[in-house]
């Protein structure tokens, strides 16, 4: 006990006093690419005199460090490029920035990752996964564009949503508990065509994390991750140009400096044109479809000083689905970020972003009269984060984040009149937050703190109360600006890791997570017209606790990692739909929908080849996840829709020689959780089926291997080229994508299975460009 | 495919047409046998309204329990009952009045060059009403309905094109055919079961049994309506 009060007095005097006794400087700069000026995030600063003590450069690429005055080395590493040694003479505080110079791609050095060697023993976050551009490269996907969403559903805890999906589950979680995050704004939406493809145009992308709900105290609103995608800030040396034209898709590239090592812009544009076969069809039904989607990822950032710089960031997306002129339905997603990043001193770094993020969604369908439908969601925030580097040892990060939410669930217009529309839902979203970054010895660190979240639904409209049958029972008028209801939550977090020597550690975790905003979908495949809906008088925030464990080691000089995690994960007012729900242009939707509880744990195995010619992965994941409904399955347990007991994915990129790169992927997963009939009767001449408990079923496993191959032109200083290849599916195993009953064509007495399978032998081929 | 315990399933009609009204009676069974579901006999059948008709209804083949002696009337509720091996099921329904079909016709489709069915209606504007449409092709029952409210079309005019589904083995609409339409005016919990009914859940993550208004764990509904009819030739 004694100790324990010692150890919080000398933790208080470290976090105010944190240069007391001895002269100390700081120590600080930059650490970017020599060659494009991006700032690298997550490099290592080491001071080879002091081994105990580091920092990692933060997301502009920022560190800072506190030595006592002397004569040091300072090293900045990250993976795949050079490390930078500085000598410093260290007499008053400086300013170092650390160019850092890309390896050649010589045979065998394939960049795996962009962390340090053993950074996934050493650092502090557990249940996180990074991953850059570069790893995309080599792994075949379908179509042949490299995505994203689509790599870390190979990683574990984290599965695919359906065949081809961008949507994904984390560690048991449903799809709308992802917080997707792009230059900070909310991404409501990550899927294109269907999900076929994801928003993330890997060329504009620089860095990608995934927290598996341990997030650190800065990220909040979601349940189950947080998926952080940062764009490229552009090359601030030169102008260059990069671009792919593929089979069903063309994507472009170009950056460069707006003044020279002060500014940079980058701006990326895809257009997919699969419709453009369907033209070719005689098929009147076909050959008037469109089907295609185009985005554009913008960015531009300017030094006005050595302490302020600014950012602005864009995203704009369209999918468009149509039949002639009389149908058609467009959806897309639209982002802006504003950042200010600003110097208080040395040790204090702020960063202020506004933050604009649209998704909206139009149907249109004209008959005599053009008749729209048309929803939204739209939010509007600013972002205030400090990062106080107090020492070598100790990082102090607090903030605030305040959104305004705007849902228009649904308005139907005829000729430009409005026929319709649901009423309007406000809503505002407060958090404060604090943490605090600490090494208490070598051996031991900590990070634990704490999120304080406010979340107000706000008038004008009519809110209704309901009866357990879903009848109305009262309405309340509020006016414009007046809260409706108003739920406060903390949500502490907390992360400990013990370091049993430099090749091994192990971790420990704890968070609690708030959502204020849900999603109400009743389709198999998530569609984009699903709604969002925020917590309100009816509707309580879901909160989930998560316990995790894990121990991380690396074999044969960092050349393996291995890591096994377990979670157990408890989920409070989870949503579920009443049977027959009407979910669709419902002013009352609130009462079609049911509360639970659920509960998640699983165990997460992982194993890497970092180097050498052949490298790649080994992901396994046991897992269960059920929900409990008072109303459904007689309030037992059940295991929810994407439960899936085993998830295995291994991933192999072998380098042939100078110009073939091979790869493949093969993943096997049990089939989800799901209602087949048990029985079936007759009504009005038709045969019905009988449904009896909730997801008794399962489909069957999925299974199936990829490949790939890449064959690089030979390089100059001026330009580079490479063709993709690849197969999908490559053994062409039936998946089953649905099963749907029907009467048997052959015997009316019998009711048979009907499996549909979407993709079996894909192949697709890409050349990409860079100058 | 589990098996299951088999259900009770009742299927009953009552109109404001002249001629008998029929309830049916059957089982469920388990989804790997064939599909002959088993009549159930010897059920006590009664129907009864809340101004004092009564009917008990006589069963003429297996299965199938029939009246006479009662006709429909526009706002009066009724109620079935079931009694069968021990267990009573209930459903009350309220006839709505019926609403007329001004007039039939063929429209273009939308999507391609197909003829489609199409009746104008006029929704009264003081009842909030529920309608259930049913085709006849040379008087075959079209398995497919459909139905509807009036949450946006209520006082309107309004035209209901038949949209035909190509997987469908009913007959197609070829010159000279006689089509036939039904209107019905249902009440709310015909509605509801029909609407839940209708896809049967198949293209939801979480398939159901639609919302009957029976009790007792049976499937299937009683539904007291109104009903108009109108019938063309196909030119």
């Amino acid at each position: 006990m004694k100790n324990k009060k010692f150890y919080l007095f000398t933790l208080f005097l470290v976090l105010l006093f944190p240069v007391a006794a001895q002269q100390k400087f700081v120590v600080s700069g930059y650490v970017k690419d020599a060659k494009t000026g991006e700032d690298l995030i997550g490099a290592s600063i080491t001071v080879k005199e002091i081994p105990g003590i580091g920092a990692a450069s933060n997301a502009y690429g920022f560190y800072s460090i506190t030595l006592p005055a002397g004569q040091y080395q300072v090293i900045s590493r990250f993976l795949g490029y050079t490390p930078q040694i500085e000598n410093v003479d260290l007499k008053s505080s400086k300013k170092i920035d650390f160019n850092l110079t890309e390896q050649s791609n010589e045979l065998g050095e394939t960049v795996i990752t962009s962390q340090r060697k053993n950074e996934n023993v050493t650092q502090l976050q557990m249940g996180t996964q990074k991953l850059n551009s570069k790893e995309l490269k080599n792994i075949p996907v379908l179509f042949g564009e490299k995505d994203i969403l689509k790599t870390i559903q190979l990683l574990p805890g984290i599965k695919a949503a359906g065949e081809g999906s961008s949507g994904f589950n984390v560690r048991g979680g449903a799809v709308d508990q992802n917080l997707i995050l792009l230059d900070e704004a909310t991404v409501y939406n990550a899927s294109h065509l269907m999900g076929f493809f994801s928003v993330f145009n890997s060329d504009a992308i620089k860095d990608v994390t995934i927290y598996k709900g341990n997030e650190p105290a800065e990220y909040g609103g979601r349940l189950s991750s947080v998926l952080d995608v940062k764009m490229n800030d552009g090359n601030d040396k030169k102008v260059g140009v990069s671009g792919g034209i593929g089979l069903i898709s063309s994507r472009i590239n170009i950056e460069g400096p707006i003044v020279k090592n002060k500014g940079s812009f980058m701006i990326s544009a895809r257009r997919t044109y699969a419709d453009l076969f369907l033209k070719l069809s005689n098929d009147t039904s076909l050959n008037q479809a469109s089907l295609y989607f185009y985005d554009l990822n913008a960015k531009a950032n300017y030094k006005i000083n050595d302490k302020n710089r600014v950012f602005l960031s864009g995203y704009f997306g369209t999918d468009v689905l149509g039949f002639g002129d009389t149908f058609g339905v467009n959806w897309g997603n639209t982002t802006g970020t504003l950042r200010w990043n600003h110097l208080f001193s040395d040790r204090l770094f702020s960063n202020t972003s506004l933050v604009y993020s649209n998704y909206n969604y139009k149907i249109k369908i004209k008959t005599s009269q053009v008749m729209n439908i048309i929803s939204r969601i739209q939010d509007v925030g600013i972002k205030q984060d400090f990062q106080l580097f107090e020492s070598g040892k100790s990082t102090l990060k607090f903030g605030f984040n305040s959104v305004f939410h705007k849902i228009i669930p649904g308005v139907i217009t005829a000729n430009d009149t409005t026929l319709n529309s649901l009423t309007n839902k406000n809503a505002l979203e407060n958090a404060l937050y604090i943490s605090h970054q600490y090494k208490i010895s070598d051996r031991l660190s900590l990070e634990y703190g704490s999120r304080f979240n406010m979340f107000s639904q706000l008038g004008p409209g009519n809110f209704y109360t309901y009866d357990t049958k879903g009848a109305t029972i009262d309405t309340t008028q509020f006016g414009t600006g007046k809260i409706v209801k108003t739920y406060y939550n903390i949500e502490p977090r907390a992360t400990f890791n013990y370091l049993i020597n430099e090749q091994s550690s192990v971790k420990m975790a704890y968070a609690r997570n708030v959502q204020n905003l849900h999603l109400l979908s009743n389709s198999t495949s998530g569609n984009p017209t699903d709604l969002w809906i925020s917590s309100s008088n009816n509707v309580k925030p879901e909160i989930a606790d998560q316990v995790s464990l894990g121990y991380y080691c690396n074999l044969k000089e960092n050349e393996y990692e291995f890591s096994a995690e377990v979670y157990y994960k408890s989920l409070q007012n989870q949503i579920d739909y009443k049977n027959g729900a009407e979910l669709n242009f419902n002013d009352n939707v609130e009462s079609q929908i049911l509360f639970g509880d659920g509960r998640a744990y699983g165990l997460e195995l992982f194993l890497k080849k970092k180097y050498g010619r052949f490298n790649g992965w080994i992901s396994y994941t046991l897992s269960r996840t059920e929900r409990k409904f008072n109303e459904i399955n007689s309030g037992n347990y059940y295991p929810a829709r994407q439960d899936r007991t085993h998830d295995l994915s291994i991933v192999g990129i072998y380098e042939l020689n100078k110009r073939w790169t091979l790869s493949g992927t093969w993943v096997y997963n049990t089939g989800n959780a799901v209602t087949f009939p048990t029985g079936k009767y007759t009504v009005d001449g038709i045969t019905k089926l009988y449904y009896s408990d909730r997801n008794a079923n399962r489909m069957p496993a999925y299974h199936r291997l990829d490949l790939g191959a890449t064959w690089t032109n030979k390089k100059t200083d001026k330009f580079e080229s490479s063709w993709t290849f690849s197969l999908y599916n490559a053994y062409g195993h039936d998946n089953a994508y649905t099963i749907t009953f029907r009467d048997s064509e052959t015997d009316p007495t019998k009711t048979e299975a009907v499996q549909t399978t979407l993709f079996k032998f894909i192949p697709s081929v890409s050349y990409n460009f860079k100058f | 495919m589990n098996t299951t315990s088999s259900q009770i399933v009742i299927q009953g009609n009552l109109d404001d047409l002249e001629g008998p009204d029929t309830i049916k009676i059957s089982r469920s069974v388990d989804f790997d046998q064939a599909s002959i579901f088993p009549a159930v006999t010897g059920a006590a059948v009664t129907i009864t309204s809340n101004v004092g008709d009564t009917a008990i209804l006589t069963e003429i083949s297996e299965g199938i329990y029939v009246t006479d002696s009662l006709q429909g009337v526009a706002g009066r509720t009724y109620t079935l009952n079931v009694l069968t091996e021990g267990k009573t099921y209930t459903a009350s329904s309220t006839m709505p009045n019926a609403v007329a079909i001004d007039s039939i016709y063929f429209e273009k489709s939308l999507f391609g060059q197909e003829k489609l069915i199409t009746i104008d209606f006029k929704d009264p504007t003081n009842s909030t009403n529920f309608y259930r449409f049913i085709q006849f092709i040379n008087n075959a029952e079209l398995s497919q309905f459909n139905v509807m409210d009036d949450k946006y079309i209520n006082g309107k005019e309004y035209s209901y094109s038949f949209y035909r589904m190509r997987m469908n083995n009913d007959q197609s609409l070829e010159s000279g055919s006689t089509v036939q339409i039904w209107l019905e005016s249902i009440d709310e919990g015909v509605y509801n079961y029909f609407r839940t009914a209708g896809s049967d859940g198949r293209n939801s993550s979480s398939p159901a049994n639609p919302n009957t208004n029976l009790t007792n764990g049976a499937l299937g509904y009683f539904n007291a309506c109104s009903i108009r009819k109108i019938a063309t030739i196909v030119p």
